[in-house]
């Protein structure tokens, strides 16, 4: 699974949608996470469903864990309050049946995000019906004409 | 694998499940190009809905529908979703009376 950021990952979802047109299938998943803001760093580590918390290297800060050090504790003390403040975030997963991105949208970036979503999504799935649209106006004018001209002989006749 | 007939009742009941678990409820489209069809999942592992289509006026419903999970679930599972209609609505009205005034 790569982790991406907003952008990258977009650009990655258009490529699966473009290497797809012929065969194969995208897939796109969105799940929520709640995030911990605190001071302690795990590289690419991640913990969902059980935990649901998710450490990501650039939002935490760069901190050398030492058990034994005063200045653990107090990073220590600093999580524990800080665990209280949640932010949400959510984990977007996307695959093309071979290659797996990922990544975590926040609340700042989820109108932008979805935005450029939707735009990649106009774009890409181009190949869903559109008749039934056409059939069902057509069938709506032929009606309004057959009532138009079902008035035109009742005034007619007297 | 329940597949529902009824968009509106999706839309509702896949928001009902976010909110009622919103830690295991996961949102999942698969689109095929090559057979012009798109399935839209959501589940919390215990109950799944599924929606099947292949009509182009069901993708754009579906960008409303990934506009409400977006909202749920990068804000939290307790965001007013009228808020993300209501602002659709905002949106248009004041460049209406923008235009109107500058008249």
């Amino acid at each position: 699974m790569v982790r991406l950021q907003l952008d990258p990952f977009l650009n990655e979802l258009t490529s699966m949608f473009e290497h797809t047109t012929e065969k194969g299938s995208v897939w796109v998943t969105l799940k929520h996470c709640k995030f911990v803001l605190c001071s302690f760093c795990f590289p690419d580590f991640e913990f969902v469903a059980l935990a649901t918390f998710v450490f990501q290297d650039i939002d935490c800060k760069f901190v050398n864990y030492s058990p034994a050090s005063d200045k653990s504790k107090v990073q220590r003390n600093k999580m524990t309050t800080a665990g209280k403040e949640l932010e949400y975030k959510c984990l977007v997963r996307a695959t093309d049946g071979k290659k797996n991105i990922s990544t975590l949208v926040g609340t700042k970036d989820h109108q932008r995000f979805q935005a450029s979503y939707a735009t990649i999504l106009k774009a890409r799935m181009t190949s869903l019906k559109k008749r039934e649209k056409k059939d069902k106006r057509k069938a709506a004018d032929a009606d309004k004409k057959q009532v138009v001209s079902k008035k035109r002989s009742t005034t007619a006749k007297p | 694998m329940v597949y529902l007939t009824s968009w509106d009742d999706f839309v509702e009941r896949s928001v009902q499940l976010f909110r009622a678990s919103p830690e295991k409820t996961r949102y999942a489209m698969k689109y095929r190009h090559s057979e012009g069809k798109l399935i839209l999942k959501v589940t919390d592992d215990k109950e799944c809905l599924k929606f099947k289509t292949d009509q182009a006026q069901d993708a754009k419903k579906m960008e409303k529908l990934n506009n409400i999970f977006f909202t749920l679930m990068a804000r939290g599972p307790e965001t007013d979703i009228t808020e993300v209609t209501g602002k659709e609505q905002t949106e248009t009205h004041p460049s209406r009376k923008g235009r109107g005034r500058k008249q």
